[in-house]
């Protein structure tokens, strides 16, 4: 039925290309409608009970989502240089979507001498002397509450914050408040020393804008270097188009069901072209080597006879390793982080697409255009390339040391595990950038002479109205902010206690310092000389519930976590027993993803391996062959792991994939050896020789397809974000050692076990009445029959070819299922025809219990097939297969037993 | 007799309404004709000022309401006294009222007759002094409100130049519009400080959009529930501030008002009567019992 299948597009090409064309133009069509998500929310887990706190509490106190220009002029506090921001900041509030624009020029404060407290501006207009710019700077750096948050301590530096009117639903808005902030800034640029803005929509579109610079470069990049390394392995050119072809349709195919469906494209799927070419051509180059093989055969119609010899003998492996490659990335939908599953959802469809494309159009464009011959020393054995060498240099340590080879693995193993312990994880936004890149330094820039543009809240309620109107419990935020400086982690705080502790400052006289006011009348009565506005982000209408906004600049999720949690340690405390309080903020929510993110890889990673332990358990009808399918697949992921803690490598929403998808990659190896192998066990009962001869076929197409995999996720270290190009590498590295795993420990494991695949049971062509009928297979299921069949030998012989030969040694007996043979006593009198033996007829059975010589021949009287049981082998397999052998065992004791008893029964008559 | 006038009168509005309406005549141009057709936006703001600012002394009894942009509200009582004195100075006086915790409250500001104004506040729980406020403060948001000084205690002619624009009708209601500038401002260069909506029957200030100094309406002052309170004299009962930036509401509800000078003598505009008497002693101690 896979031959069928994989023969669809051979034997009705017309309708097959109609189809492909057909979901190609259609896929086209959606390309159009692809939506681009880089919002932070996709960073947080959709059923994070966190995010409804975050957004009534942002709802309550305003979003964190701000926009901070940047500008640094040592003559900042000139009139001109005043201007030149007054025009600024004015501009600002004329960008679309800008709801307002907090700086110099509209921040109030409260000023109080001698008897006087004035409620005014910072600076009402551009001052017209230099006196009057050094003036406003005093008032500016007096006040507590812009100093590091609207102005650094030299007065240097300015900011102005920029508030959004809520875009997330309207698309472009972003780019369109970027570029009109930008233009403006630029108009400036000449005006002061230096001014940038950093905030959401620069982040929004340096992410769409890097995405989309991915996808250019990497695509690209990864289908060159994929032909260099098949030319370079494969000598052909075929070869190194195939995978071309087949991978700009999946590409196409993808993104058109992204842009019908409404799943968007995001940092992560901007690597799928690249995922799709590396990863889709390690089946073609597979199928293709088998295409090569069939080559070698002398049929009338070569190309037609080599793609059938493909799909015999890559049909299963093929769906097999597609199966489990799209398992790998769609085991990433068990993260709840919209990033991954969104990746997820279009990898898993990719990945799938081009398995489909792949078996439909390649032995098609095979069977049309393949050339007619394998390529130059392809067969040629006696030249071994890199793969061979690799495969003999391996073989030493297999057949001399294996024990000690897999003890040294195992080591290495608990050794990176070990190193793994050091894994840390992170899920900043900021940390996809690389650090050089200008927004991160720009961003450190602010956090070095402001305050960090990261924000978080916490925010507390009370039992009742008024609650933060009562000193005590001013004096419990002004206890938490206090905490917060001692801490150091965080850059500045502010809240009700420290506009309180200004004013009453202001109102003490010029010699006050701050300190909280002592009643609650007072608290009342400062209160009013806030506008709403000032207050709104720090305190409720009711003064129930309360805020303290922290800033800061940590960009790893472990270290920023660790702080919260200490944080949280005395906000139990400091709280307790009557306020209620909460620690949030968008950039929290993401980070503290992070801990979700670990936990749904770990998740996702135990799940596809016991997926794929059972499937292969399954084909391989043996918990022993699910178990050896998983140990070339575990050991590169330790490894991977390993280096990862080794090199301080964070697990991040990149990093976190590249175990389960290496798995389902990595196994692919894995399926194609077993199902070689089990093939070729079939003829041989000499299983280490049949590793061998696996290895060996199945080395150069590994080889290759490992390296073009290490070399494909090695060009994603060429992505703008980091988590993409330490996904790459750390791709590429676990290829390479899934190289290692597969050549090196697969064989010595492989040759200490005897599988039988499902599919060799289900597809087994034998007369059913024959083995029905045969006391060899008496008391058996038909199951453990097709079974016991895999497990001998199925050997054909042409009309006259001797099965068994008078006079020798030898320890096989014989089933006949097809065709008849004679038994032939060869004396010097010539020769006797002893008897015709058909179709479930057994013979040999002494030769297998004793070694005796053959008293006749045993001649085909046509063609025969006939299934070997072989002594020697049996025996082997008892040990694999105790249950079927033992049967066997005893069924030929019952031949036997017959057998006896006809003679003695024959000879008591005669 | 009167059913036949009424119905002669119906039927002479209906022959002229059709009348109107076959010329194509503005309604407007049936109306009796515009006293301030050709008046400029000084003589119209000087008209609206005479008629309604006829009252010199005034005690209200205010409710302020501040709703903030999720609907939140806060209420406040206070009282207010105002007295225009015969040479032209403005006095005028807030005492808050409630919540207990700004019971005493108090703001005065005093406007010469220069125009200059000084401002002071009195804070019970900082002790008995007055705190003086700077005049620029008056221009400033009032106790939290979306009102400043400016808006509550009117604006004073001279100090502002007046620039009409082309009447407007909205929703049935015809309306002179005039533009206000700072005196020294140019108007062919500069913006606008605010626009006030002028009812034309009742000269009567319905709306005043304020304007930022980009041109850009930030808040929109409206008057509402008027009431006549003497010939062609209104006054509203609602005045109601929304600031469209930020998304805030201000409403400032009369409950009381009374027109006389005994209300608002002019020793209650003195520190030392508030000092002595805010916030009355018998009120904050209905305030502790409520608390207790």
């Amino acid at each position: 039925m896979i031959s069928r299948l994989f023969l669809l597009g051979v034997r009705h090409q017309a309708p097959t290309l109609f189809v492909l064309v057909l979901i190609t133009l259609a896929a086209a069509a959606g390309i159009s409608r692809v939506q681009v998500d880089t919002s932070f929310d996709s960073l947080i887990p959709a059923d994070d009970p966190a995010r409804a706190v975050y957004q009534r509490i942002a709802n309550e106190f305003g979003s964190d989502n701000r926009t901070l220009i940047y500008i640094r002029d040592d003559a900042l506090w000139t009139p001109a240089r005043l201007a030149s921001l007054d025009a600024l900041q004015r501009g600002l509030r004329q960008v679309p979507h800008v709801e307002r624009v907090d700086g110099l020029f509209n921040l109030r404060t409260v000023e109080g001498r001698r008897g006087r407290v004035d409620a005014q501006l910072l600076m009402d207009g551009v001052p017209e002397t230099r006196e009057g710019a050094l003036a406003a700077r005093d008032r500016a750096l007096a006040n507590p509450l812009y100093r590091n948050n609207f102005f650094s301590e030299d007065g240097r530096v300015t900011a102005l914050i920029v508030s959004l009117e809520d875009i997330e639903e309207k698309p472009d808005a972003s780019a369109r408040v970027h570029d009109g902030i930008e233009t403006l800034l630029d108009r400036h640029r000449g005006d002061f020393e230096q001014v940038f803005q950093v905030g959401p929509p620069r982040i929004s579109v340096e992410l769409t804008r890097s995405l989309f610079a991915d996808m250019v470069l990497l695509g690209p990049l990864a289908a060159l270097v994929l032909i260099g390394a098949i030319l370079l392995f494969m000598r052909s050119a075929m070869a190194a188009m195939l995978p071309i072809i087949t991978s700009s349709l999946a590409v196409i195919w993808t993104l058109g069901m992204l842009g019908w469906t409404g799943v968007p494209l995001n940092i992560l799927s901007a690597m799928i072209p690249a995922l799709i070419i590396v990863i889709g051509s390690t089946e073609d180059t597979h199928i293709i080597a088998a295409y090569f093989r069939g080559l070698l055969g002398k049929g009338e119609e070569v190309r037609l006879d080599a793609v059938r010899y493909m799909a015999r003998h890559m049909g299963l492996p093929l769906i097999l390793t597609v199966m489990t490659t799209a398992l790998g990335f769609a085991a990433n939908l068990f993260s709840n982080i919209g990033l991954i599953q969104d990746f997820a959802i279009a990898a898993t469809f990719a990945m799938l697409a081009n398995g489909v494309i792949t078996l439909l159009l390649v032995p098609m464009l095979l069977a049309r255009f393949g050339q007619r011959q394998p390529p130059a020393g392809f067969e040629q054995k006696q030249r071994p390339g890199l793969p061979q060498r690799i495969v003999r240099l391996f073989r030493v340590s297999q057949e001399r040391f294996p024990t000690n080879t897999l003890a040294i693995t195992a080591a290495l193993c608990i050794f990176f595990i070990w190193q793994a312990s050091n894994l840390y994880v992170t899920n900043d936004p900021l940390s996809y950038f690389p650090e050089d890149r200008p927004l991160i330094q720009d961003t450190q820039r602010i956090a070095d002479d402001l305050a960090g543009v990261k924000i978080f809240y916490i925010a507390l309620e009370g039992e009742h109205d008024r609650t933060f109107q009562e000193p005590a419990n001013v004096a419990r935020l002004a206890e938490i902010q206090r905490f917060i400086q001692r801490q150091g982690a965080f850059d500045a705080s502010l809240s009700i206690a420290d506009h309180l502790a200004f004013v009453h400052r202001e109102f003490g006289g010029q010699f006050a310092e701050l300190a909280l006011p002592e009643t609650r009348q007072l608290v009342a009565q400062y209160l009013l000389f806030f506008h709403r506005g000032d207050l709104e982000q720090y305190v409720s209408h009711d003064y129930r519930r309360a805020n303290i906004v922290v800033r800061h600049n940590i960009n790893d999720s472990f270290t920023l976590n660790a702080r919260i949690r200490e944080l949280e340690d005395l906000l139990d405390h400091v709280a307790a027993p009557d306020l209620r309080v909460v620690i949030t903020g968008e950039n929290l929510l993401v980070n503290r993803a992070a801990e979700t993110l670990m936990l749904g890889q770990v998740k996702a990673l135990g799940l596809l391996l016991g997926l794929i332990f059972l499937v292969m358990s399954a084909m391989f009808t043996s918990f022993k062959g699910g178990a050896i399918a998983l140990i070339p697949a575990i050991i590169p992921i330790a490894l991977m792991f390993g280096i990862m803690g080794l090199l301080r490598i964070p697990l991040n929403p990149g990093t976190a994939m590249v175990a389960v998808i290496a798995v389902g990659i990595a196994i692919d190896g894995t399926i194609h050896l077993l199902a070689r192998y089990n093939e070729l066990c079939r003829r041989t009962s000499d299983y280490v020789g049949a590793v061998h001869q696996a290895v060996e076929e199945e080395a150069t197409p590994l080889i290759v397809s490992s390296l073009a995999l290490a070399l494909g996720f090695g060009v994603l270290l060429f992505s703008n974000f980091t988590v993409v190009a330490q996904f790459g590498a750390l791709a590429a590295a676990t290829m390479l050692f899934s190289i290692l795993a597969n050549l090196l420990i697969t064989p010595i494991v492989m040759a200490r076990v005897r599988l039988v695949g499902l599919y060799q049971i289900l597809a087994i062509s034998v007369n059913k009445e024959v083995l029905q009928q045969s006391p060899l297979f008496a008391g058996m299921s038909e199951y453990q029959r097709r079974k016991a069949v895999l497990i001998s030998e199925t050997n054909d012989f042409a009309s006259g070819e001797c099965l068994v030969e008078q006079g020798t040694m030898g320890r096989s007996m014989y089933l006949i299922l097809d065709g008849h043979a004679d038994v032939v006593r060869r004396d010097e009198d010539g020769e006797r025809v002893l008897a015709t033996l058909g179709p479930g007829d057994v013979f040999g059975e002494i030769g297998y219990i004793r070694a005796v010589e053959r008293t006749a021949d045993v001649r085909a009287a046509g063609p025969v097939s006939a299934l070997r049981f072989d002594y020697e082998r049996m025996q082997k397999d008892l040990k694999f297969f105790p249950n079927i052998v033992a049967q066997l065992n005893f069924n030929i004791s019952t031949i036997l037993g017959e057998r006896l008893a006809d003679m003695v029964g024959t000879s008591a008559k005669s | 007799m009167h059913g036949r006038c009424l119905t002669a009168l119906v039927a002479a509005t209906l022959i002229l309404a059709m009348a109107n309406a076959a010329a194509g005549v503005e309604s407007a141009s049936v109306r009796l004709e515009d006293p301030f057709d050709q008046a400029s936006g000084s003589e119209i703001m000087r008209a609206v000022h005479e008629r309604h600012q006829q009252y010199p002394h005034v005690y209200e009894e205010q409710v302020m309401v501040l709703e903030d942009r999720l609907g939140h509200r806060d209420t406040r009582r206070l009282r207010r006294f105002t007295r225009v004195e015969d040479d032209g100075t403005v006095r005028f006086l807030l005492l808050f009222d409630a919540p207990e915790d700004v019971m005493g409250v108090a703001l005065m500001a005093i406007r010469d007759p220069s125009g200059v104004t000084r401002q002071s506040f009195y804070l019970p729980a900082l002790g008995p002094e007055f705190i003086e406020s700077s005049e620029r403060s008056s221009s400033g948001y009032f106790l939290g409100s979306d009102f400043t000084v400016e808006n509550l205690t009117g604006e004073v002619l001279e100090d502002h130049l007046y620039r009409r624009r082309r009447d407007e009708r909205v929703h049935g209601e015809s309306y002179y519009r005039v533009d206000v500038y700072p005196a020294d401002a140019d108007p062919q260069t500069s913006s606008p400080l605010r626009t006030h909506y002028i009812f034309q029957d009742t000269l009567f200030i319905a709306r005043t959009d304020h304007f930022d100094d980009l041109g850009r309406v930030e808040r929109r002052q409206t008057h509402h529930d008027l009431v006549p309170v003497g010939a062609g004299v209104w006054r509203p009962n609602l005045v109601r501030m929304d600031n469209l930036r930020d998304g805030h509401k201000s409403f400032l509800r009369i409950e009381r008002r009374v027109f006389s000078a005994d209300l608002v003598p002019a020793e209650r505009f003195t520190t030392q009567w508030i000092l002595s008497n805010q916030p009355p002693l018998s009120r904050i101690i209905a305030a502790v019992e409520d608390e207790s």
